[in-house]
């Protein structure tokens, strides 16, 4: 039978996992975003030695399994480092890694999609570069990149917890250790999945929102 | 008859994208007040011809000069924004900034590049739009608005700098039918106005009523510049001829 004690008997543990996986996700979107702009602005580079580096960087990454990236990072920075690393900034860094490609090709991808048509009806009126990029470049761009970047930072949310692998104490973890105890899979993992879907489906409410809005603006 | 000041002075200029030769050797004058229509097949130049005239794209041999001022000296300097601010330019795809009313595509370069206080822009933006029959749609976005209201914000957006010349750019090619005729008759007026204006279209009827000259081009060359009359009852060579039959059968 289902039986939710178990659940509310070790509400403070998975209470604090949940906690790990927040902070996980925070750091790495802080890490990952701007890392992303960077490569971003890379990728729009008409400079070969910055767009070819940034390329191969960024085709590399995307094309590595998320997980082997953890265990890589995990195994092979304490060589760089000479010491142990915490299976949380293992974790961190392979997310900042990971993701930042995804932002990057999302930034992108929003810079291209503003018409040179319209970048040029802005020059043709007397304005300046930076009155361009400030005024019409960046508020369509930007515009019309929201959507996608909640999305990814919803993956980024899920993805983290792969974190599981290197022992991390993030929310599955947690919750895998407790069933460890009381063997009750159901209960706990049927908890995780729950909590997973209710804020991811928030996430996903707010993208649809901000679509809609922008789909009357076009 | 109007007065021959030369406002455009278009000299020997010549563009290559690579070894491809866009303009070859365009010479011509427009003077102040003179409406000229630029027909002539998709891919023969005429559309870079109007992104040189006012700097948006670069050239390699010859000049133009407008009114006094050399772009070939300015196109690299600060001068070029001024220069762009008076010669406004109407899309084919209206190009209007789809995050802004109409009222704010009008008012954002007198704002930004005159510094024309918010109030007075708005004020002078409103009669603009009530020029081009849109007033009471001030506050819609582009998306809101059809085809044929959104070049006429279009236009509004190119008169808000008083620039001294207005260049278009197949303004009606992108349009359907019924409204085409909107968009011709803010043109008509703008004519009939005395304004400045290069038009890039294959709207014969509106050449025949307001065009002083009517320029030919043909892979990046001008064929025929004529007055429009001469144009299409004599026309010199046989492209231009072949050209005439063709959108005329169209029309
Ligand atoms: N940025 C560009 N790079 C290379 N070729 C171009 C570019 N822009 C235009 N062209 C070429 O120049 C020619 C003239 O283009 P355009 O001025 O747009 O002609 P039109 O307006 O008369 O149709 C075309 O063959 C076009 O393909
Ligand atoms: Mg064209």
């Amino acid at each position: 039978m289902v039986d939710v004690s178990v659940i509310i008997e070790n509400i403070d543990l998975l209470w604090g996992g949940l906690l790990m996986t927040f902070k996980l996700f925070i750091v790495a979107l802080a890490g990952g975003l701007p890392l992303g702009i960077f490569l971003g602005l890379g990728r729009l580079s008409s400079r070969k030695w910055i767009y070819y580096p940034v390329s191969a960087y960024v085709h590399f990454i995307r094309n590595v399994p998320l997980l082997m990236l953890i265990f890589w990072i995990y195994f092979s920075l304490p060589i760089l480092t000479g010491g142990l690393v915490e299976p949380f900034y293992a974790a961190v860094v392979s997310f900042i890694i990971f993701e930042a490609t995804y932002f990057g090709e999302i930034i992108r991808a929003g810079y291209q999609s503003v018409s040179k048509g319209t970048i040029q009806a802005a020059y043709s009126t007397g304005l300046n570069y930076w009155q361009m990029a400030r005024y019409i470049l960046i508020p369509i761009a930007l515009r019309r990149v929201v959507p996608s970047m909640i999305t990814q930072s919803i993956v980024l949310f899920q993805d983290t917890s792969l974190a599981y692998v290197i022992g991390l104490h993030e929310f599955v973890r947690m919750a895998s250790l407790i069933d460890n105890r009381v063997i009750r899979p159901l209960e706990l993992y049927g908890f995780v999945a729950i909590v997973f879907l209710v804020i991811c489906s928030i996430g996903s409410q707010i993208v649809k929102r901000l679509e809609t809005k922008e789909g009357e603006r076009k | 008859m109007k007065e021959e000041t030369p406002i455009i002075e278009i000299k020997n200029l010549s563009k290559w994208y690579g070894d491809f030769q866009v303009l070859d050797d365009i010479t011509t004058t427009i003077n102040r007040g003179e409406c000229v229509v630029i027909c002539g097949p998709s891919g023969s130049g005429k559309s870079t011809l109007l992104r040189c005239i006012n700097g948006l794209e670069d050239f390699q041999k010859g000049d133009v000069i407008v009114d006094g001022v050399s772009i070939k000296e300015i196109s690299h300097t600060k001068e070029i924004y001024k220069l762009r601010s008076r010669i406004g330019m109407v899309f084919q795809h209206f190009e209007l900034y789809p995050h802004m009313t109409a009222l704010e595509n009008v008012t954002l370069a007198p704002k930004k590049v005159f510094k024309i206080p918010e109030k007075e822009a708005e004020k002078r933006g409103m009669e603009l739009l009530e020029k081009v029959g849109l007033r009471e749609h001030a506050h819609k976005k582009p998306g809101e608005l059809s085809g044929g209201q959104q070049q006429r914000v279009g236009i509004a957006r190119a008169l808000a700098m008083n620039a001294d010349i207005i260049m278009f750019d197949e303004p009606t090619s992108a349009l359907d039918p019924e409204m085409i005729r909107d968009v011709l008759e803010v043109m008509v007026d703008l004519a009939k106005g005395g304004m400045t204006m290069l038009v890039v279209t294959h709207e014969m009827g509106f050449a025949k009523a307001v065009a002083d000259k009517i320029i030919f081009m043909d892979e990046g060359r001008i064929i025929e510049q004529e007055d429009v009359e001469t144009f299409f009852k004599n026309p010199k060579s046989d492209r231009a001829k072949e050209f005439i039959d063709r959108i005329l059968v169209h029309i």
